[in-house]
C-alpha cells in the first residue's frame, strides 16, 4: 500500500479508534492520547500490515496493546471523575435518551476491562468473534463467555439501585409486568 | 429452583424470564450502539490529520528513517 493510501486508510479509521479507546478508558481525553500513540505506532509499523486483511482489527490490536501497557493506570485515575465523556452527549442516538446513555456509560465503566472490550468489539464495532479473539489473543470461546458475563453484569447494574434516574428501572419493571400479563 | 414446580410450570417460567431478559438485553444492545455511535460521529480533531501529514512529509524526505523520532 502506498504511503498516501495507507494514510487515507488510517484517517478513515480514526473515528473508530477514538470510540474504541474511549470505551476502553472511559475518558475521551485519555482516548485521544491513546489514539495519537496508536497512529504513530501504526505508521512506523506499516510494513507489517498485510494488505487485504482487516485494517481495523490490526489497528485495534495496536491500540489495545498501547492502552494496556501505557494508559491503564491513568484510566483508573480519571474514570471515577464526572468528566468522563463530558460534553460528548451532543449527538446521542435518536432512540436512546441522554439520561439512559449516561446511566449506560456509568454501568459500562464498572465492567472489568476484558468484558468491556469484548462487549464493545462484538456489540458495536462490527468486528467478528474471530477478529475480537485474535485482537485479544484469546480463544473465541473466551470472547463469548466474556460477552455473556458483560451482558449479565450490565443487566444487573442497570436494574439495581444506586444509578441516578429511573428509566432503566422503569424499563426493567416494564419487562417484568409483561411477564405478569402473560400469567 | 423449587422442587415443587412441575416441569411445565418451570418451562413457562423460564420462557417468561427469557422474554424479560431478551428485552433488557435488547435495550443494552441499543444503548451500546448509541454510546459507540455518539463517539464515532465526533469530528476528527485537526491534530490527528496534522500528525499524519507530518509523518508522510517526513517519510517523503527521509524514506529510510521514519521511526520513533516523532514520539519525542
Amino acid at each position: 500500500m502506498s504511503a498516501d493510501s495507507f494514510k487515507d486508510a488510517l484517517i478513515a479509521e480514526i473515528p473508530n479508534l477514538r470510540a474504541f479507546a474511549a470505551s476502553l478508558s472511559g475518558s475521551v481525553t485519555l482516548a485521544d492520547d491513546v489514539v495519537q500513540d496508536t497512529l504513530l505506532r501504526a505508521w512506523s509499523n506499516s510494513d507489517k500490515f498485510q494488505e487485504g486483511t482487516n485494517l481495523r482489527a490490526w489497528l485495534f490490536t495496536i491500540l489495545r496493546n498501547t492502552y494496556y501497557s501505557h494508559y491503564r493506570k491513568r484510566a483508573r485515575e480519571v474514570q471515577d471523575t464526572d468528566g468522563m465523556y463530558a460534553g460528548r452527549l451532543a449527538v446521542a442516538g435518536d432512540q436512546v435518551s441522554h439520561l439512559e446513555l449516561a446511566d449506560f456509560r456509568k454501568a459500562l465503566a464498572k465492567l472489568p476491562p476484558e468484558q468491556r472490550e469484548a462487549l464493545t468489539m462484538i456489540g458495536a464495532t462490527g468486528l467478528s468473534y474471530e477478529e475480537a479473539a485474535e485482537i485479544c489473543g484469546v480463544a473465541i470461546g473466551t470472547i463469548k463467555s466474556r460477552l455473556n458475563r458483560a451482558r449479565t453484569k450490565l443487566a444487573e447494574l442497570l436494574s439495581a439501585e444506586g444509578l441516578e434516574g429511573t428509566r432503566w428501572e422503569a424499563r426493567v419493571s416494564e419487562a417484568r409486568s409483561d411477564r405478569s400479563d402473560e400469567r | 429452583m423449587s422442587s415443587d414446580d412441575g416441569d411445565e410450570v418451570k418451562a413457562s417460567r423460564d420462557l417468561r424470564d427469557g422474554r424479560a431478559n431478551a428485552k433488557v438485553q435488547e435495550t443494552i444492545g441499543r444503548s451500546l450502539k448509541a454510546h459507540y455511535n455518539d463517539l464515532v460521529h465526533a469530528p476528527i480533531p485537526d491534530k490527528f490529520l496534522e500528525l499524519l501529514a507530518r509523518l508522510e512529509l517526513k517519510e517523503q524526505r527521509t524514506p529510510a528513517q521514519e521511526s520513533d523520532d516523532e514520539r519525542r
